[in-house]
């Protein structure tokens, strides 16, 4: 099977602080990938540069063919909404905006927005009847099942999800989990970051980070 | 705040517009109170300064016209801007063996054609009655006459006897004068058929009253037909001041609207730094993420403009009454124009969302 994801040497420094410090692998289309590590060691860099939102110092991160460092403003936004799904731990939701409204915002800077379809996405995450809810009026797993919800409504090739579950209680965990478990089964690509050693194991594969480097990558099964 | 903002400038703005819109119209009328503005008279050498108030003590040939040959021309061109007109002969009679001003005219328009004058007693209806007579006031004091009482008129051997309909209290050389029905006049100085003016109280703008002179002329010819200077030039000069005035006031609005709207779109920029940074990591462009908030503030401009323009209506009543003591007229126009401009003002307020361009998505995604 064809890498989706391929990532050379990659480095990124922040003034004096080398975040990556030459980390290469790959990721196959439909792996489930846990990306491990203590605070510091580059997890969240290593995202945020495969998702197009920052710039590598120096090396490369393929994804689905596509040079991330080297796009523009343009051709990076365009590479953030039609290739990448993002969950992040914090939910990030527009406060402002009903939950279907941030479903349909995704659609919104994609294409063309498709209010059936920002139902259907919800409903798929068990909120049919909070589709006109405000973020304050969610409990936070309610709100990572929106982010769940806008992050496939665009069917992206790759879905990187940050810490998902790290601010939410075990009931939501197991929710937002079982979800991240369906997608995979259906053959979607995930790139995971997580401290608990129990989520990794619901990975393919897990790899660890250490002070940017390296420190383990489980070989495929 | 913005929207605060926008409603006030809104109604502010609209009320000006329908104030400048309508201000022609009121200030005409307001002119028309002066009374008459249009004289017709045989000719411009024998007419010192043209003013309606002037009367000559003695009579020859070329101060006087025809009332055949103008009178049915002005009746023929009359039109519905013509508020009032009448003809005018002027003798100097005597009374109680003083000599006074007569003056003989249409005295059924006299009420019209003079609104600021005073009138005390009764009307006089009819043009034909050539039994009764109007007096000013300092004549009424001096003859020590009143309503009801007689006046007897001697010129040339001829004489009137006439009731006192009313007393005439013009505040100017009116109040030395007698006014009598034309024909009466005419008898009395044996000039069956002529009149010296003709005095018109035409409505409409500077330039309308201009051209209904040019057309009267074109059919009287040999007359002269002008528009009274100097009620025309100080309409046409109060006009442009006003309406320098209203526009200068338009402009201030519209550029203090436009700093209120800046200061807080900058104020929301930052605020929502947070929104744009995730909607930059979502795949938005910036002309997407930026033309959706500028939809906001132009709905936020159409909503405040449309508000302010009801709003407005009410203040352009208000200051109708207070300047001119009538209500305006409202103008249509002045919703889209008003709520076009309001967009236009929101949208050049909105230029501190240049900077969400900026903004880093990762940066603002990790907190910072």
């Amino acid at each position: 099977m064809a890498a989706l994801v391929q990532i050379e040497n990659l480095r990124k420094e922040f003034g004096n602080v080398r975040a990556l410090d030459g980390v290469s692998f790959d990721v196959l289309a439909g792996e489930w990938i846990a990306i491990m590590g203590p605070s510091g060691s580059g997890k969240t860099t290593l995202i945020n540069i495969l998702g197009g939102l920052d710039t590598p110092t120096s090396g490369r991160a393929m994804v689905d063919g596509a040079d991330v460092a080297r796009l523009d403003e343009s051709g990076l936004a365009r590479f953030r909404s039609e290739k990448i799904g993002f969950i992040f731990q914090q939910f990030h939701l527009v406060p402002y905006l009903t939950a279907l409204e941030n479903v349909m915002l995704a659609q919104y800077f994609h294409s063309t927005t498709d209010e059936t379809e920002a139902r259907e996405a919800l409903g798929r995450v068990g909120l049919t009847d909070r589709e006109e809810h405000l973020p304050g009026q969610l409990s936070g797993g309610e709100q990572q099942r929106v982010a769940v919800a806008r992050a496939l409504i665009n069917h992206p090739k790759l879905i990187l999800a940050d810490e998902p579950t790290g601010n939410l209680d075990e009931a939501n965990e197991g929710i937002v989990l079982k979800l991240l478990r369906e997608l995979h089964s259906e053959g979607h690509t995930i790139l995971m970051v997580t401290h608990a050693a129990s989520i990794g194991q619901l990975a393919d594969r897990r790899i660890e980070l250490a002070h940017g480097r390296l420190a383990l990558a489980n070989t495929r099964a | 705040m913005a929207l605060v903002a926008v409603i006030s400038g809104a109604a502010v703005i609209s009320a000006l517009l329908n104030l400048e819109f309508d201000v022609e119209r009121k200030l005409t009328q307001e002119f028309r109170l002066l009374g008459a503005n249009l004289v017709i008279s045989p000719g411009s050498s024998t007419q010192p300064g043209g003013t309606a108030s002037q009367s000559p003590a003695t009579l020859s040939s070329p101060t006087l016209m025809s009332a055949a040959a103008v009178l049915p021309q002005v009746e023929r061109l009359r039109t519905r801007d013509v508020v009032a007109s009448a003809p005018y002969l002027y003798i100097v009679a005597r009374a109680h063996d003083t000599p006074v001003v007569v003056a003989g005219t249409w005295l059924d328009e006299t009420r019209p054609l003079e609104p600021t004058w005073k009138f005390q007693g009764n009307a006089i209806v009819s043009r034909d009655d050539a039994t009764q007579c109007f007096v000013g006031r300092d004549v009424a004091r001096q003859f020590g006459l009143a309503p009801g009482g007689q006046v007897e008129l001697h010129y040339l051997g001829r004489s009137a006897q006439l009731r006192v309909a009313g007393i005439v209290d013009a505040g100017g050389p009116e109040d030395s004068q007698v006014f009598v029905n034309l024909p009466v006049a005419q008898t009395l100085a044996g000039l069956e058929g002529q009149i010296q003016v003709m005095q018109l109280s035409v409505s409409g703008t500077a330039a309308g009253i201009s051209g209904y002179a040019d057309e009267l002329a074109n059919s009287l010819s040999g007359y002269d037909v002008r528009p009274i200077r100097q009620v025309s030039e100080a309409e046409g000069n109060l006009l442009n001041r006003t309406r320098l005035l209203i526009l200068s006031m338009i402009l201030l609005i519209l550029v203090l609207t436009a700093l209120c709207v800046l200061a807080t779109m900058a104020a929301l920029a930052m605020e929502r730094r947070a929104d744009v940074g995730l909607m930059k990591a979502l795949g938005g462009t910036i002309s997407r993420i930026v033309g959706l908030f500028l939809a906001e503030v132009g709905a936020l401009g159409a909503a405040g403009g449309l508000i302010g323009c009801i709003a407005g209506e009410t203040l352009a009543q208000w200051m109708g009454h207070r300047v001119f003591g009538t209500s305006i007229s409202p103008r249509w126009e002045v919703f889209p124009l008003t709520i076009a401009l309001m967009i236009a003002v929101a949208m050049a307020g909105a230029l501190p969302l240049r900077r969400l361009g900026k903004v880093k998505p990762a940066v603002i995604l990790r907190g910072e």
